[in-house]
C-alpha cells in the first residue's frame, strides 16, 4: 500500500475519554469513552471522510488531531515519510526485535504530536489548521476580517508588517472575496461568507492539512455546493489534506478517498469511497446509506433503517457496540447482562422489584428482586420474544434461587476490524466468515 | 479562479474605508441604539449635568479654603430659608450653605463612584478572570467566597464593615470596595466560561496565539459588555450606599457630601426647616436614578441576544 507520498497523518490507536465529575468535591464517577482506539492515515493530497451519527466522536478526533485536547491513550504521527511509516508498522508488529531503535525513536521526537516540543510544534501548528461548523463562533465579533485573517500571519511572523494587508487580499481572493471585505464585522457577512473567511484564516499559514469539522452542515445546498468546490479547488491548487467529518454521506461520496466510518468512539469500517459506496461490509454502514433518501436507489434497500437508542458512551457495550440496534446481529456478537435490562425496560413493574445488583463484570450479575415471584417471572420474560433468539442463545446459565437470579454470558472480546474481500477493513463477526 | 457573484451579501462598496473608520462607524452605531431610547436619553441628561456640576464645581461656588471638600460655615446666617441672597438654597443650624453641600457633593459622589468602580471592576475582573480560566479548585474556593460575600445585604455588609473600620470618608470607600467586587467576579467568571467555549478562541489557539494574548484579545473583549452594564449600575448604586453611611455617621462630619448633608438637616425637619435635608436627599435619589437608567438602556444594546438580532 505504500507509495512515494508522506502519510501526513497517522492515527494509531487514539484513546480519548473525558471525565464524568459529580459533586462538590468533583469526584471523577466514571468516564465517557468519546474516541476508543482508533486508527487511520491520511496521506499527502488526500480527504478522508470520518462520518457517523452525532455522539460517535468524529469532533472529539478532529480536536485531538488539530491538538486542543491532549490524548488520552495512543499516538498521532504527523507526515511521516513512507520509509518511517513502514518502519513504525514493523515496529508495532514486532515490538521486542527493536531492529531500528534509531529511526523509531526519531519519529517519535519529530513526528508525534504530543511529543514534539519547540520548533517542531511550531511547525505542526502551521501545518494543521481546522474549520468549525459554526461560523458564528469561530469568528470574533469584535475583530474585522482583516484582523482575523491576518492574524495567524502576525503570530507566526510570516511577513513584514506592510506585507500584512496584500497578504491577507490575497487570502480573501483565493476564497472568493475581496478587498472590499477587508474592513467589516462577521456579522456582516451571510453564512457562506463568514465561512470563506474561516477558510482563508486556515490558508494563511499554507498548512499541509486542514480539519474540516461539518464545514457545510450549517448552510443552504446551493451554498454548500459552492463552499465544496471551493474546497476541492483549493486542495488542487496547493496539494492539501482534509480532515473531512460530516454526516452527510452525499458530501462525503462528493468530497472523500476514504472513508472512515464510525460507532461509538469506534472505527466500524473503513476503505475507499467507491467500495464503501459500491459494496459496504460493515450493517451500520449499510443502515447509514439505507438512510440517505438520495443515495438509497443503489445500495440494498431491504436494510432497516437505524432504530433505538444510541448506547452510553460511558458504557459501551462489549463485543460488538452496534449488536443493540443491529438488525442482523448473531449469538457470537458479544451480549451482556445489560442487554437484558435494556430489553425488559418496559416492563416497569418487573424492573422497579429489582432491589440489587450485584455485577462483578459485563457478563455475569446477581440480581436480587423483592419477591421470588418477580425473580421467576424474570426468567420467564427471557424465553419470551422480548429477548431476540440469538441473544438468548448466548446466555451460558440463568437460576433462580429465592429472590435472586444468576445470569452469566460468554464472555467475549471486542470485534476486531478484519480486512474484507474488497479490501476495505470491517468490525462485524459476519465479515471474519 | 471562482471570484463572481458571491460578493453580493453586502451593499455598500467602499474601497476607501479603514479599520479606524469601520470602527468608529460600529461604535457610533451602538450609540444611535442608545440613544434610541427616551428614557436613557433622560439619564444620560441627567448624568451629563451631574457630571459639569462636579467638573465644574470651583467655578459654580467659590472653593472654600483651605479644604474645599470641608463646608464652609456661615454662623450668623443659619438656618436661613432658601432664596436668602448669598445663600440660595438656604443654610443648615450649624451655617452650612446648602447650594456649597449639594455643588461639591456632586465632585464627592463621582470621587467616590469613581474610585470605587474602577478599583471593584479591577478586582473583580482578575479574580473573575482566575476562577474561569483555571477553573477545578480554585474556582470552587473562589466562588464558594463570593457565595458567602453576596449571601449578606449589601447596605448592612457594608455598614458592618464601615462601622468595624470607624468613620471616615476613606473606611467609607474601603467598605464598599469590599462589598461590591464579588458581582463583577460573577459576572467575570460566568463570561469567562462562555467565552473560552467559543470556537475562536480554539482557532487562536490552533495559530499558535499565546495564553496572554487569547486572553487579551478573545476572551477580555468578548466578556466585557456585562461589566460595563454593572458598572454603570454601581455609579448609581454606590453613591446611594454610601449616602446612606455618610447620613448613619460613618463618614467625616462636616464634609461636602449628600449623606452628611442630609443627616445634619435632619435636626431641622421637624422645625419646617425642610430644606437642609431635601436638596442634597434629592440628587442623591437623581444620581442614583440617572446611572441607573443609562445602565439600563446600555444593557438593551449590549445585551448579547439582541446583538444577533441586528
Ligand atoms: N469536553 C467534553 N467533556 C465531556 N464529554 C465530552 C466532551 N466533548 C465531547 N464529549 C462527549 O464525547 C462524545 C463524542 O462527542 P463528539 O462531539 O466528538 O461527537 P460528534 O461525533 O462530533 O457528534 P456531532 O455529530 O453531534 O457533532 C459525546 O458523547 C460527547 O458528549
Ligand atoms: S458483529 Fe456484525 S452482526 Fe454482530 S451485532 Fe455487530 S454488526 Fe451486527
Ligand atoms: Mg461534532
Amino acid at each position: 500500500m505504500s507509495n512515494s507520498k508522506n502519510t501526513i497523518l497517522s492515527l494509531r490507536n487514539v484513546k480519548k475519554h473525558f471525565p464524568i465529575k459529580e459533586g462538590v468535591f468533583q469526584n471523577v464517577v466514571g468516564q465517557v469513552h468519546a474516541v476508543d482506539g482508533v486508527s487511520f492515515d491520511i496521506g499527502a493530497g488526500e480527504t478522508v471522510g470520518l462520518v457517523g451519527e452525532s455522539g460517535c466522536g468524529k469532533t472529539t478526533i478532529g480536536r485531538c488531531v488539530s491538538g486542543l485536547e491532549p490524548l488520552t491513550d495512543g499516538d498521532i504521527f504527523f507526515d511521516l515519510t513512507p520509509e518511517k511509516l513502514v518502519a513504525l508498522e514493523d515496529f508495532e508488529k514486532h515490538q521486542s526485535e527493536i531492529k531500528n531503535k534509531y529511526l523509531i525513536d526519531e519519529i517519535q521526537s519529530t513526528s508525534n504530536i504530543s511529543k514534539i516540543e519547540g520548533d517542531d510544534f511550531y511547525n505542526y501548528r502551521r501545518n494543521c489548521q481546522m474549520v468549525f461548523q459554526d461560523s458564528f463562533s469561530s469568528l470574533s465579533p469584535r475583530q474585522l476580517v482583516s484582523d482575523i485573517v491576518s492574524r495567524p500571519l502576525k503570530i507566526h511572523k510570516v511577513c513584514a508588517d506592510n506585507e500584512l494587508i496584500p497578504r491577507t487580499i490575497e487570502l480573501l481572493e483565493q476564497v472568493g472575496l475581496g478587498k472590499q471585505h477587508l474592513y467589516r464585522f462577521p456579522h456582516q457577512f451571510s453564512g457562506g461568507q463568514r465561512q470563506r473567511i474561516s477558510i482563508a484564516r486556515a490558508l494563511a499559514l499554507d498548512p499541509k492539512l486542514i480539519v474540516l469539522d461539518e464545514p457545510t452542515s450549517a448552510l443552504d445546498v446551493s451554498v454548500q455546493a459552492q463552499i465544496l468546490n471551493l474546497l476541492h479547488d483549493l486542495q488542487k491548487q496547493r496539494g492539501l489534506s482534509y480532515l473531512f467529518i460530516t454526516h452527510n454521506l452525499s458530501v462525503i461520496r462528493h468530497m472523500a478517498d476514504k472513508i472512515v466510518v464510525m460507532y461509538l468512539g469506534k472505527v466500524v469500517e473503513a476503505g475507499k469511497t467507491e467500495d464503501i459506496f459500491a459494496n459496504p461490509q460493515h450493517p451500520y454502514t449499510k443502515a447509514l446509506l439505507a438512510a440517505s433518501p438520495d443515495l438509497s436507489e443503489d445500495v440494498m434497500s431491504d436494510m432497516a433503517a437505524l432504530d433505538g437508542p444510541i448506547p452510553d458512551p460511558a458504557r459501551p457495550p462489549q463485543g460488538c457496540s452496534f449488536r443493540t440496534r443491529c438488525p442482523v446481529s448473531r449469538t457470537e456478537c458479544g451480549w451482556e447482562v445489560d442487554d437484558i435490562i435494556r430489553r425488559l425496560e418496559h416492563h416497569e413493574t418487573l424492573i422497579d422489584s429489582i432491589k440489587s445488583v450485584h455485577q462483578p463484570d459485563a457478563f455475569n450479575a446477581k440480581l436480587t428482586f423483592e419477591t421470588s415471584f418477580s425473580a421467576i417471572e424474570l426468567k420467564d420474560a427471557i424465553g419470551t420474544n422480548d429477548i431476540p433468539k440469538q441473544m438468548r442463545k448466548a446466555i451460558k446459565k440463568i437460576e433462580v434461587d429465592g429472590n435472586d437470579v444468576n445470569i452469566s454470558f460468554d464472555p467475549v472480546q471486542t470485534v476486531p476490524l478484519v480486512q474484507s474481500d474488497n479490501g476495505s477493513l470491517s468490525r462485524c463477526v459476519l465479515a471474519n466468515k | 479562479m471562482k471570484k463572481n457573484a458571491q460578493n453580493a451579501g453586502i451593499d455598500e462598496v467602499n474601497f476607501n474605508d479603514s479599520a479606524f473608520k469601520v470602527r468608529l462607524k460600529r461604535n457610533l452605531e451602538i450609540l444611535s441604539n442608545v440613544l434610541a431610547n427616551p428614557t436613557t436619553v433622560l439619564g444620560l441628561i441627567i448624568v451629563i449635568l451631574m457630571l459639569a456640576m462636579a467638573i465644574f464645581a470651583p467655578v459654580i461656588t467659590e472653593p472654600n479654603t483651605p479644604d474645599p471638600y470641608q463646608m464652609p460655615r456661615d454662623w450668623k446666617a443659619a438656618r436661613s430659608a432658601p432664596l436668602t441672597p448669598g445663600h440660595i438654597l438656604g443654610t443648615t443650624n450649624r451655617g452650612g450653605d446648602v447650594f456649597y453641600g449639594v455643588v461639591w457633593g456632586a465632585r464627592t459622589s463621582l470621587k467616590l463612584s469613581i474610585l470605587v468602580v474602577t478599583l471593584t471592576v479591577v478586582l473583580g475582573v482578575i479574580i473573575g478572570s482566575v476562577a474561569g480560566i483555571v477553573g477545578g479548585k480554585v474556582d470552587e474556593i473562589l466562588m464558594r467566597i463570593v457565595d458567602v460575600f453576596l449571601s449578606i445585604p449589601e447596605l448592612i455588609f457594608a455598614l458592618a464593615i464601615a462601622a468595624i473600620l470607624g468613620p471616615s470618608f476613606t473606611n467609607i470607600i474601603l467598605a464598599l470596595v469590599i462589598v461590591f467586587w464579588v458581582k463583577y467576579a460573577r459576572i467575570m467568571r460566568a463570561q469567562v466560561i462562555r467565552i473560552k467555549q467559543r470556537e475562536y478562541v480554539d482557532a487562536a489557539k490552533i495559530m499558535g496565539a499565546s495564553k496572554l494574548q487569547i486572553y487579551l484579545k478573545d476572551i477580555l473583549p468578548n466578556s466585557f459588555s456585562p461589566v460595563m452594564v454593572q458598572a454603570t449600575l454601581d455609579m448609581g448604586n454606590i453613591v446611594l450606599v454610601g449616602a446612606t453611611l455618610s447620613f448613619i455617621g460613618l463618614s467625616e462630619a462636616g464634609i461636602a457630601e449628600w449623606g452628611v448633608l442630609v443627616s445634619e438637616g435632619q435636626a431641622g425637619i421637624s422645625a419646617g426647616r425642610w430644606w437642609a435635608s431635601t436638596f442634597p436627599g434629592l440628587m442623591v435619589f437623581l444620581w442614583a436614578l440617572a446611572f441607573n437608567l443609562v445602565g439600563d438602556g446600555l444593557r438593551d444594546v449590549l445585551d448579547p441576544r439582541t446583538e444577533t438580532k441586528r
